[in-house]
């Protein structure tokens, strides 16, 4: 009977949720286009999933044909791309400085008749770290070639000196590097980054509407009203009002893996449920933080910002770019605090590389903490409900 | 109420020379300067971001990155050779900066453990006859098995286990050779010798890296939201929920626009001179930039933030949207700087979209001035775009604003219909009663 009572109650809140998210336009962008946009944005900026054709110089002052062959050999690379010939190192750092080039090749003169005559001559090459994705890339270019450069020398020698291709092939490179990059093997970047953006941005979203959703019932006069449709019972009373909101983000989340997962085909070794449960596991602890942060502060501006600041954080104390292991240890503690460290851990573990879900207990159960955070202020927020005044 | 003397006011003014109008317009300029000074002092929200967030996000984001590089990544080594020569590979291994061997395990299937329990990133994997294929002049492997969910530890990982095997190979190479000279070692295990120079943040370091962008950001963001949240704060302080106060001061559009404007750049040749001058020189990251240089550039581009700011203002319905609308930009803004992800490989709908914001071309010229030690020579198509956009927006700033005032003009006129109409009904009424 009660507990009937309590459906009846959470429906009839949810219903009137459900009008007030269909009356106001903020709602549709914020839980709709926006995170499909920046999903969209994201998937198709990186579809290469790495960097292609990057602009690279060349200073050659040797002008033979090893020479040429050289920058052939560099041109032909997939993430390199020969764009200019400088006259001087000065002039190719200008270019690097215009932005014209990433990186430059440089040829000494004389290096063709210097590796005939057993010279050992050297090449350099220069390169800006400035941005790290195409810096690291066009290096390991430009360092293959340099070294394969000494390669081809080696091998015209043994040839000559009659060694057979496998000699050579063992004399030249004693030991072998066999790398297994584990569900990544193309080393996309799609794929590392988009599926921990995606995800963060949804949550900042969460997080700035369950605040934005509570607080303006507050701003608008119509929290007393609310509270008496749940009858003073300031759990049914949230329930009801973040029900649509939680099955709005489940189903855009749904949606975000199906893109993600099943039509870009990234690497999903989890299965369906361990999918289900990620899914719910990035919607409710970010609700979960939102109401929260607005019982720690119960004004719509200071719970939004809190919430703006702490999901603008999360991108960065994630550590999916740099690592949180590498963080000072103050910080791989402080990163227990942000829910999105732990969807990125439990997705990871459980989707990306397949593992058992037991072996992210700890995370899931933080975000299960995560969830259940704001039952310590429910009181609080009853109370701003019923006295508070909005200030803007 | 002023309004009924107020449009003989500015009939008044026509007569008056071009001079008192300009000298009237300064004054309003400057009392809307100071009120909109007063209202963001008095504003906690506004100060928030305007103040508190440029002061310390810098701090909080040069801790996160303060260690730069990734160093001693747990690795475990599955050896099965067990000879004197895997020994020393995966010594060498631990000996590097990036790497250190966690632990020594008996097979796969342990090491796999370990990786699943994320105690590793990495599995060295020497298989048995990796002694026995060097010492035949055979080729040897050695399986490397990463870890793909962070590229820098999969980086760190790699590339110890290809520097060792390199150094190791020339070792070998050496030994057969059987050459006489030192000279001649060098020869023919390197008969091309390369230098790689690093020229721009040399260490290669991450938050060098990231840092100068994310400064530039912390502008344009800040400042988005702070004119957000200022302008909303007006609207709904007002009784028409106008953007514009009823005021005498009000009634002219550059008045409006330079005063607020000149509120906003006052607080940011503050904020920007902090962010690009002191912070870099605190957690020494790059700062290779002249003061000259670093000026020109940041002045166009706070102007435009700030008349970028005032145009998406009049989008503002309720204070609290603005956040709705800005925070989440950060990130896609982000990565089409092209700090992130690398220009030349932004498609050409993104690479137009960028252009609508200013912190695309603002993070361009401060990293490549800050980080590259570039002139404004170097930086030329970013600090024109930048002047562009500035008057751009501003013009655009002009425009919606003037529809404000028109649409305050028609919301006064209104209101003094509505009072007349009051009015003569209840004279009306009167005359009525006095029959």
């Amino acid at each position: 009977m009660k507990i009937n009572n309590h459906i009846r109650r959470i429906a009839a809140i949810a219903g009137r949720e459900c009008v007030i998210l269909l009356r106001n336009p903020v709602y549709w962008f914020c839980m709709v286009i926006f995170p499909v946009s920046v999903m969209l944005f994201f998937t198709s900026l990186m579809d290469d999933g790495q960097p292609q054709e990057m602009p690279v110089g060349v200073v050659d002052l040797d002008n033979s044909s090893t020479s040429r062959s050289l920058i052939r050999n560099l041109d032909a690379f997939q993430t390199t791309r020969i764009t200019g010939r400088y006259a001087s190192v000065a002039e190719a750092r200008e270019a690097i400085q215009r932005n014209e080039i990433y990186a430059f090749l440089y040829i000494p003169e004389g290096m063709a008749s210097d590796l005939l005559a057993s010279r050992r001559p050297k090449i350099s090459f220069y390169y800006s770290m400035t941005s790290l994705t195409a810096g690291a890339l066009v290096f390991r270019d430009l360092k293959t070639i340099s070294t394969l450069g000494s390669a081809a020398v080696g091998k015209a020698t043994l040839s000559a000196r009659g060694f057979t291709s496998s000699q050579i092939q063992a004399f030249l490179q004693p030991i072998r590097i066999d790398l297994h990059q584990i569900s990544n093997p193309w080393t996309n970047y799609n794929i590392y980054l988009s599926t921990m953006l995606v995800p963060g941005v949804i949550m900042l979203f969460i997080f700035l509407i369950t605040a934005y959703s509570i607080g303006t019932e507050l701003k608008f006069g119509r929290s007393r009203h609310w509270l008496r449709l749940a009858d003073n019972d300031i759990v049914v009373a949230i329930i009801g009002k973040l029900l649509p909101q939680t099955l709005i983000f489940l189903a855009i989340v749904s949606g975000y893996m199906y893109y993600v997962f099943g039509m870009l085909q990234f690497p999903h070794h989890g299965g369906f449920s361990d999918m289900l449960l990620l899914g719910l596991m990035t919607v409710l602890p970010a609700q979960g933080f939102g109401v929260f942060v607005f019982g720690l502060f119960p004004s719509l501006r200071m719970s939004m910002s809190i919430c703006s600041l702490w999901a603008v954080l999360s991108f960065s104390i994630v550590g999916s770019a740099f690592p949180v292991s590498s963080m000072d240890s103050e910080l791989q503690a402080l990163s227990w605090l942000f829910p999105l460290r732990h969807y990125f851990m439990a997705y990871q573990v459980t989707v990306f590389n397949g593992y058992p879900v037991s072996d992210a207990w700890l995370h899931i159960v933080s975000m299960l903490a995560f969830t259940l955070l704001p039952v310590i202020l429910l009181g609080k927020i009853k109370n701003a409900m019923l006295n508070y005044v909005y200030i803007p | 109420m002023y309004i009924s003397h107020k449009i003989p006011k500015m009939r008044m003014n026509g007569k008056h020379g071009f001079l008192q109008r300009v000298i009237q317009g300064l004054t309003d300029a400057c009392y809307i300067w100071r009120q909109e000074m007063k209202l963001n002092v008095k504003d906690e929200g506004v100060l928030m971001f305007v103040i508190l967030v440029p002061l310390a996000y810098p701090l909080l984001y040069s801790w996160i990155y303060n260690n730069e590089l990734v160093h001693e990544v747990p690795v475990a080594v599955v050896d099965e050779s067990h000879s004197a020569l895997s020994r020393e590979f995966a010594r060498q291994c631990d000996a590097s900066p990036d790497v250190f061997i966690k632990a020594y395990v008996n097979d796969m299937r342990e090491a796999r453990r370990m990786m699943e329990r994320q105690e590793v990133s990495g599995i060295y994997r020497i298989p048995h006859d990796f002694s026995t294929n060097v010492n035949s002049m055979r080729q040897a492997t050695v399986a490397v098995y990463c870890d793909m969910s962070l590229m820098l530890n999969y980086k760190a990982v790699f590339q110890t286990a290809q520097a060792v095997s390199t150094e190791m190979g020339k070792k070998i190479q050496i030994s057969i050779s059987g050459n006489y000279t030192h000279r001649e070692d060098e020869i023919s295990t390197q008969p091309l010798d390369f230098d790689e120079i690093p020229l721009f943040n040399p260490s290669g370091g991450y938050g060098s890296f990231i840092l100068p962008a994310v400064l530039m950001l912390i502008i344009q963001q800040t400042l988005l939201l702070g004119i957000g949240l200022s302008a909303g704060t007006a609207r709904e302080n007002n009784r028409f929920t106008d953007l514009i106060p009823v005021s005498r001061h009000y009634h002219g559009i550059f008045r409006i626009v330079l005063g607020k404007s000149m509120c906003y750049l006052m607080i940011y040749s503050v904020v920007a001179a902090y962010l690009s001058v002191v912070v870099p020189r605190i957690f020494n990251f790059p700062a290779l930039g002249q003061a000259g240089d670093l000026f020109a550039v940041l002045f166009p581009y706070v102007l435009s933030c700030i008349f970028f700011g005032l145009t998406l203002s009049c989008l503002i319905r309720y204070r609290e949207n603005v956040m709705l609308l800005v925070v989440f930009t950060s990130v896609p803004l982000m990565f089409l700087s092209g700090v992130s992800w690398p220009q030349s490989s932004i498609s050409g709908v993104w690479q137009a979209i960028s252009y609508v914001f200013p912190s695309t071309n603002g993070v361009r010229a401060f990293v490549r001035i800050n980080s590259m030690g570039g002139t404004l020579s170097d930086v030329m198509p970013e600090y024109r775009a930048l002047w562009i956009q500035a008057a751009i927006y501003f013009f655009l700033a002009c425009i919606v604003f003037r529809y404000q005032i028109m649409r305050l003009r028609s919301h006064i006129l209104q209101r003094l219909a509505y009072i007349r109409r009051k009015r003569n009904i209840r004279r009306k009424l009167r005359a009525r009663v006095r029959l």
